[in-house]
């Protein structure tokens, strides 16, 4: 039995739709991240499982129970803010030890409980700072003790590392995963930044819009994207326009005067070839034609931008040796038909 | 770190010297031992200071003037606090109209409001009552506590107490623990800003205050009406003694700095 429902959630603001119609189930244990660009709904979702906002239509259920029922205050939940949110005038231990006082924990055990919370997050010698004392990957530790100490159903991450710079988010994102996975803490992650969504979670749930594009484990969203939008979103992609159509040999999208065999049932008339620039190898022949526009180097990859006839596609290859065209020469593209993806395109 | 040239110095000096020109005037006059007002004074003398004791009026409207101030900044306080948090972080119907009429009384002049009041309190039977003395003096200071604590209440991360509510505090809690505490520089500027207008008032006080309840600036008032003697400088200078003292005292209890700009918590 699933852990975590959301039915059929609606929030308007006025005309606006911010969630439409979600709809999602979490197991206990999960790590589930809500991904989309900014104004995708995602945040809007999380107040309302925390009860900050009041859904238009839907349901809430955790573990059985009706959630909507619960004021914030009574749902147990443990949130961390994209701005952390800590209590100023409170020390660090202060701040873990609310939560807990709110709940009439006998001091002594409280006092333990905030010392074992604190060197979970590693800042056991920091119990007495206050906040303004510390750096903003402190602080983002402080605000998950707090959360984590009432030890919570569920927890909610609003972008929580999206304060960091990137050397410490990579350092906090390993934590967090260390956290979870010692602790068995649901979690329900809100972020716009797709690596983050799939370094840490079981599975993603990408929004665009207000509604649910795909839910899926990450690697499986980043093979299989559900949607131009989707295979977008996360990570580079390459978007082709072309035609389906079917001959005795199957099911076929011309694509700049090559046929690539189509596995999904498509409709006949345009559509969509999405391959990702990595999987994209230069051939000898049967390929699709085109023209090396630029090629910039980065480090460990060379990075390609091709004009084709179907329009501009993106090369990622590796810095191994081998040798690789120059600019303004003409060459060949070509991948596995595994590496691609068909989808019906707009008429 | 002097940063500032010599003339910039020269500039914050003579103008350090016209703001405190009067007040140390004030204090030196007070001193003297003839019986007019007279600088530079002939002989140094208590006998004003002693003659504040004979009028005991001038005790008394003291006294009145400290429990109108304290009371009527309380109120206010006590009224700014919800208004100024609802304004801050709630859209409503009406939301500009009310905060425009809260802070109206900044534009009406004093001697309307004065004139006002008398004939509204005689109507209603609160003429020269310390009750109607309170009211008015509400009305307005209300703006300069509302300012402050509005200040403090807009710049505060709606987040913080969201916090507090997800680890399982009541509304009551979060702002007793959270949302107080956070705007409390807001609210103890805005009371002693609003406690030394009250204290300040003079113009619709006059037309308000009656014989039995009078504060002391409309006291000084009256009294220089009739009198010109060093007596009002002794008082105008044992105010200015207290405030130090005051100041000094809190300085030392509280630290002024944490209790009116909120900064040097620990």
């Amino acid at each position: 039995m699933p852990y975590l429902v959301l039915d059929r959630l609606t929030k308007r603001f006025g005309p606006w739709v911010a969630v439409d119609n979600m709809s999602l189930t979490v197991e206990k244990g999960e790590l589930v991240s809500l991904l989309g660009p900014s104004g995708c709904g995602k945040t809007t979702t999380l107040q309302m499982i925390a009860g900050f906002l009041d859904p238009s239509a839907g349901r809430v259920t955790l573990d059985g129970a009706d959630l909507l029922a619960k004021k914030p205050n009574e749902r147990g939940l443990g949130i961390v803010f994209q701005s952390y949110a800590l209590f100023p005038h409170m020390t660090a231990a202060e701040n873990v030890a609310f939560g807990l006082e709110m709940r009439g924990i006998p001091r002594a055990d409280r006092d333990r409980m905030v010392r074992d919370a604190l060197q979970l997050v590693g800042l056991g010698a920091f119990g007495d700072r206050y906040p303004r004392r510390m750096s903003g990957g402190q602080q983002q530790r402080v605000a998950l003790a707090r959360a984590m100490v009432i030890k919570p159903s569920l927890l909610l991450l609003d972008e929580p590392l999206s304060n960091l710079d990137a050397k410490m988010r990579e350092e906090m994102q390993i934590e967090l995963r260390r956290i979870q996975r010692s602790v068995g803490t649901t979690m329900i992650l809100v972020t716009h930044d797709q690596a983050e969504a799939m370094a840490l979670s079981d599975r993603v749930v990408i929004m665009n819009k207000g509604r649910v594009e795909q839910v899926a484990a990450p690697q499986d969203a980043y093979d299989n994207p559900a949607s131009a939008f989707v295979a977008n979103f996360l990570g580079r992609t390459n978007l082709l326009q072309g035609v389906v159509r079917r001959d005795g040999a199957g099911r076929r999208i011309d694509v700049a005067g090559t046929a690539w065999p189509v596995a999904a049932e498509l409709p006949d008339g345009p559509g969509l070839l999405t391959v990702r620039p990595e999987k994209v190898r230069f051939v000898d022949g049967g390929g699709v034609p085109g023209l090396v526009r630029a090629r910039v180097f980065q480090g460990t990859q060379w990075l390609f931008e091709i004009r084709t006839e179907a329009g501009d596609l993106t090369v990622i290859r590796q810095h191994d040796g081998q040798t690789l065209p120059a600019e303004n020469e003409p060459v060949m593209l070509g991948w596995r038909a595994e590496d691609m993806r068909v989808m019906a395109g707009e008429a | 770190m002097n940063r500032n040239g010599p003339v910039a110095l020269v500039f914050h000096t003579l103008f350090l010297a016209f703001l405190l020109a009067p007040i140390l005037v004030v204090c030196v006059v007070a001193f003297t031992s003839q019986g007019y007002l007279s600088l530079p004074t002939e002989g140094l003398s208590l006998r004003w200071f002693k003659a504040i004791g004979d009028n005991p009026e001038f005790a008394r409207a003291f006294r009145d003037s400290l429990l109108l101030g304290a009371v009527s900044s309380t109120i206010a306080v006590a009224f700014s606090v919800p208004a100024a948090l609802a304004i801050a972080r709630h859209q409503f119907r009406g939301r500009e109209a009310i905060t425009a009429l809260f802070l109206s009384p900044l534009m009406v002049p004093h001697i309307v409001l004065g004139i006002a009041f008398l004939r509204f309190f005689t109507q209603i039977g609160l003429g020269g009552t310390f009750a109607g003395l309170v009211l008015s003096h509400v009305v307005i200071i209300l703006p300069f506590a509302l300012r402050l604590i509005l200040a403090a209440s807009t710049g505060m991360d709606r987040s913080i107490e969201n916090a507090a509510a997800s680890l399982g505090a009541t509304s009551w809690t979060t702002f007793r623990r959270v949302t107080l505490p956070l705007i409390l520089p807001g609210v103890a500027s805005g009371w002693v800003l609003a406690f030394i207008n009250s204290f300040d008032e003079v113009t619709m006080t006059v037309f308000i205050a009656s014989p039995e309840t009078t504060t002391l600036p409309v006291r000084l008032f009256l009294y220089i009406q009739d009198n010109i003697d060093p007596l009002v400088a002794a008082v105008s200078a044992s105010l200015i003694f207290m405030t130090v003292a005051a100041m000094l005292v809190l300085d030392r209890l509280y630290g002024l700095e944490r209790l009116l700009v909120g900064r040097g918590q620990e």
